[in-house]
């Protein structure tokens, strides 16, 4: 999937994950694709719970080995 | 009152794992787009000094060095980071007035930003709010 911007948050706990997210995606542009690679095994339950409460649209989460890849579009 | 979903956090013990709990659920409800508030009282409102390092509770004081290596070297934040996100991310602090007086807490004392309020002031927030948590 084609990306805006790509968010590296692998080796980051909760909450830094999801606080480093909001960061990004404040400095992004409505209906820009934000990929976030993240490693916390909370992240794939995490993500879209944050996507739920934002507003902002989760395209697909895929699982590469260690990597969790996550595809939000800003609203 | 703003659309936001609103949390209201109550602290009310200064152990690491008592520290550590709100600031982790503050900065994560404020990066959900909830207004964060949290209060803290009694041996709570040493959290808000700006000088305290939270230590483990009782007889495991001493290992309070050991797990802050550990909390490091798995990139969990510590409690001053999170507590100077937290303030970034515009979750609202505050320290009860009465435990203030109680313990000699000066204002100077704490850090900036915070808020010195009564039971009343918290209440009026958390009556209006969403989700009330308390950490004690």
């Amino acid at each position: 999937m084609k990306a805006d911007k790509t968010l590296d948050v692998r080796a980051f706990m909760c909450p830094m994950p999801i606080i480093k997210t909001k960061k990004a995606i404040e400095q992004m542009e409505p209906g820009q694709v934000l990929e976030i690679l993240a490693s916390d095994p909370g992240a794939k339950e995490d993500f879209p719970a944050w996507c739920k409460q934002t507003g902002h649209e989760l395209l697909e989460i895929i699982e590469e080995g260690d990597v969790i890849k996550i595809y939000i579009r800003k609203k | 009152m703003s659309d936001k979903k609103r949390i209201v956090i109550i602290v009310s013990e200064k152990s690491l794992d008592k520290a550590m709990m709100p600031m982790m659920l503050a900065t994560t409800g404020a990066a959900l787009g909830a207004e964060v508030h949290v209060f803290f009282t009694f041996w709570g409102l040493d959290l808000l000094k700006k000088k305290i390092n939270p230590k483990l509770k009782g007889i495991m004081a001493p290992f309070t060095s050991i797990m802050n290596a550990m909390m490091k070297k798995k990139n969990i934040p510590g409690f001053h980071e999170l507590r100077k996100q937290a303030m970034e991310l515009g979750v609202k602090f505050y320290a009860c007035s009465t435990t203030m007086e109680l313990m000699g807490v000066k204002k100077e004392d704490l850090v900036d930003g915070c808020e010195v309020v009564g039971a009343s002031t918290f209440l009026n927030l958390a009556l209006e709010s969403d989700t009330a948590l308390f950490i004690g």
